[in-house]
């Protein structure tokens, strides 16, 4: 078994639903994780959806998910006794996870200066929704709201609907994702030095990167991106660009620039899949040969003269391409296309993405037998590292399933 | 700014990336200290140099706000790595490397010979990142794409959005700018970690596709073990109500949106208190997540006939002030001006050497470190801004050598 990259490190997370992936990510490179849960348990314990047939306490597909790899222990912090027992076992820790607003953690009796006492050299990672700091420091956040606060739910959804959050949980992913590659530079520094510190990742700002280019197009030319329902904002319909039907689903095609085998490479594609296309007829073939990428045909479209009939061939063009990816199923249209480097991709759901042959071709599952659950089967890692692999160890914990466990280790007991 | 410390004083990365998901990776290594190099060419410059936002009527490779918010504090040298000599100085500089990245198709990655069994060769210590679409093995290892071909393959699409509509996807590139990039900086460091304390390097296979799909694991995880986890909208399976609402329409500001979140209970006390509207608090078939959950479509419309007669940043006070999760759709200008991100100095306002860029606003960290701080210290570079200062130090050219090189299109 090669080493783990952070096999020598321990980490009290004790983060709310906003950190949880951040502990399952160090956990997951090696690093001893206890997560410390009120004696009622984490709150995503009772979040829907649940796995069929197990206790609802146990059965969160989020907490059973992002909790993996990860010891158990419940800890009442407002009780002298538990309040004890965290501070022991902080000392033996490397790294504390947590989650409190600057009052929580001033109420709790555990600042800065506390938790520095306990543990001298401590990388101490707050992950929150809006920092520790700033008039928004206390107040309350979930997923959406950072979402909103940020700018990336602007760019989403249809003209006449509401803007559209991402899916799943990005803000507390990206919150966790930027903690944990900080912890990480944290104990390099450690490491170097032997000094400790503070390390900070708040929803709110670790989603601002995805703005895309909102953020400088408003310091730039002082005008908003706002959401256009997939139609990007060229002012005409370029064919080859978006969302298709096909018979079982849709693509997303991007067959306008020049990386890929380009528009010549979708005539290619329909050529190969249907024989023959109108497409490799004139008036169509040349428009195709000589100037068929998004800047060259917005050249064409500002000269008057030509503006009429190019926007015309455009649509007819687009009728093809409509008729030609309906005609297809998307994993044909995906893998023949992309064999010949053309930019489209099946539009995928979970079910897909189980299915995925290149996924299974690259083993990245995980499955493993939970005694409180059964067998599972979780989605792989990031990354492959081929000196360090991560691993995944052992099933999300059951609640206070390794209190009395880890509380001897350190010399206790509840 | 500061001149304190930073956790990757001293570390050496050979920045082969380009778009969005590498080079943000490597820009956060830049804020952590790291001196990137990062090797670019006039032949075929980064996607991101060539398209805007960019000041009105300027085409310069150097003007584009999306190319330079994601490389500042790097250099910049242009080589032609197909180029024999050009090939040679790139494996000079893989020798110089603590730590190489990049996010290119392999078959570009072969075309400048900076595959695997080259590098590690060449530098047997060095920490490799290849980071293409779908990872370095399998059937589907060619396979192409930008980030929104991306999304619709890793789910983006089939999961954003309300059930029923077309999957149109998020309006942006989502997972090249923090799930892709930041996974990457977590496996890089841990790596170097590993190379400090072990002394190894290693190969580091990364596949975009993995990385994203990592990062909307719950419904996977959820499809794979028999627990069903369709399409939210702007829904949330164990919240409500959990929304976008509309507010009336303010003469200085059309098209603004309220967002709500009830993840507790005392949340959904507190919001109908907020709203007025103490009789939602007690009504039946709002007395339980599970009972809002069931009777959503009625609590949707109730809260939103409410939003649409209230002034949007007023009844965002009355609700946080309740201790209700609440916020508002923000537009990027408002972003910018946001009192909160003012207050914690979060953008970098940065003065690039294009005379006609100027001073502009740069994302700030990704993650704050109080002893070692991650922090924008330049702004972005010209392409080769450093290429004679590179070759003449880290390279050991001359000027002169340098100088033919630049004639004869090696440096370039």
């Amino acid at each position: 078994m090669p080493p783990a990259a952070l096999s020598d490190i321990r980490v009290l997370d004790l983060s709310r639903p906003v950190g949880h992936y951040a502990g399952r990510l160090l956990a997951d490179l090696g690093a001893e994780v206890i997560k410390v849960e009120p004696p009622e348990g984490d709150p995503a314990r009772r979040w829907a959806p649940s796995l069929p047939g197990v206790p609802v306490i146990e059965a969160s597909v989020p907490f059973v998910l992002l909790n993996a790899n990860k010891r158990g222990v419940t800890l009442d912090l407002e009780s002298d006794g538990g309040r004890s027992a965290f501070l022991r076992l902080l000392a033996s820790a490397d790294v504390l996870l947590e989650s409190w607003t600057p009052n929580e953690a001033a109420r709790l009796r555990l600042t800065d200066e506390v938790l520095r006492t306990a543990r001298p050299d401590l990388i101490h990672a707050s992950i929150t929704g809006w920092g520790s700091t700033g008039p928004y420091a206390e107040w309350a956040y979930a997923d959406i709201v950072a979402n909103a606060m940020s700018g990336v739910m602007t760019l989403a959804g249809f003209v006449d609907g509401p803007p559209e959050q991402l899916p799943d949980h990005q803000g507390y992913h990206a919150a966790s994702i930027n903690a944990a590659a900080g912890v990480l530079a944290a104990l390099l520094h450690r490491d170097a030095t032997g000094e400790g510190q503070r390390v900070e990742a708040s929803m709110l700002e670790s989603l601002l990167m995805a703005e895309e280019t909102a953020m400088q197009q408003a310091d730039i030319l002082g005008t908003d991106r706002a959401r256009t329902g997939g139609q990007g904002a060229l002012g005409f319909k370029m064919p080859g660009l978006g969302i298709y039907d096909t018979t079982d689903g849709h693509v997303y095609a991007m067959c306008t620039g020049s990386a890929g085998s380009g528009f010549p490479g979708l005539v290619q594609l329909m050529r190969a899949l249907d024989g023959s296309t109108r497409l490799d007829e004139e008036p169509y073939a040349s428009l195709i040969a000589t100037s068929f990428n998004t800047s060259q045909l917005m050249g064409l479209m500002e000269d008057p003269a030509r503006a009429p009939t190019v926007r015309a061939m455009l649509g007819e063009i687009e009728v093809e391409v409509i008729a030609f990816f309906g005609r297809h199923p998307k994993e044909t249209i995906y893998v023949r296309g992309q064999e010949l480097r053309v930019l489209v991709g099946a539009v995928n759901g979970p079910a897909d993405i189980l299915a995925s042959a290149q996924l299974d071709a690259r083993d990245w599952w995980r499955d493993i037998d939970d005694p409180a659950r059964g067998r599972l089967r979780y989605p792989g890692f990031p990354w492959a590292l081929a000196g360090t692999p991560a691993t995944l160890r052992r099933p999300a914990p059951t609640l206070g399933q390794h209190t009395d466990e880890v509380l001897a280790e350190i010399g206790g007991t509840r | 700014m500061s001149s304190a410390p930073r956790a990757l004083d001293g570390v050496k990365v050979l920045d082969l990336t380009w778009f969005g998901a590498g080079p943000i990776a490597t820009r956060a290594l830049a804020n952590m200290g790291a001196d990137v190099v990062r090797v670019e060419t006039a032949k075929r410059p980064d996607g991101l140099r060539l398209v805007g936002p960019r000041p009105p009527g300027n085409v310069s490779l150097n003007a584009s706000g999306y190319y330079n918010n994601f490389n500042a504090e790097k250099r910049s040298i242009t080589i032609d790595l197909t180029t024999e000599r050009g090939h040679e100085l790139g494996l000079d500089l893989i020798r110089w490397a603590d730590v190489m990245m990049t996010n290119m198709t392999m078959r570009a990655v072969r075309q400048i010979g900076m595959t695997w069994d080259v590098v590690q060769r060449t530098n047997p210590g060095i920490v490799a990142m290849y980071q293409p679409m779908q990872g370095l093995t399998g059937p589907h290892t060619e396979f192409v794409g930008f980030g929104a071909v991306l999304s619709a393959v890793c789910g983006v699409n089939g999961l954003a959005g309300f059930e029923g509509a077309p999957p149109i996807g998020v309006g942006s590139n989502y997972p090249d700018y923090v799930v892709n990039p930041m996974h990457a900086v977590i496996a890089l460091l841990a790596a170097l970690r590993h190379r400090r304390r072990i002394g190894e390097g290693q190969l580091i296979d990364m596949s975009q596709l993995e990385s994203s799909v990592a990062a909307l694991s719950t419904p996977v995880f959820a499809e794979a073990n028999g627990a069903a986890y369709p399409r939210q909208g702007n829904r949330s399976p164990y919240a409500a109500p959990h929304g976008a609402y509309r507010t009336a329409e303010a003469a200085d500001r059309a098209d603004r949106w309220l967002v709500l979140a009830c993840l507790e209970e005392a949340h959904w006390q507190a919001a109908a208190r907020a709203m007025n509207h103490l009789e939602w608090a007690t009504d039946v078939r709002f007395a339980s997540v599970a009972a809002r959950k069931a009777n959503e479509d009625a609590l949707d419309a109730l809260v939103a006939a409410w939003a649409t007669e209230q002034h949007g940043p007023t009844a965002l006070g009355a609700l946080q002030a309740a201790g209700v999760p609440a916020g508002l759709v923000q537009r990027a200008s408002e972003v910018l001006a946001d009192p909160h991100l003012k207050a914690r100095e979060y953008y970098a306002y940065l003065d690039h050497p294009e005379p006609a860029v100027g001073v502009r606003a740069y994302d700030g960290p990704p993650v704050r470190l109080s002893a070692t701080p991650v922090e924008l210290r330049r702004a972005a570079p010209l392409l080769g801004e450093h290429t004679i200062e590179i070759a003449t130090t880290i390279l050991g050219l001359s000027e002169d050598e340098a100088a033919t090189l630049i004639a004869e299109q090696v440096l370039h």
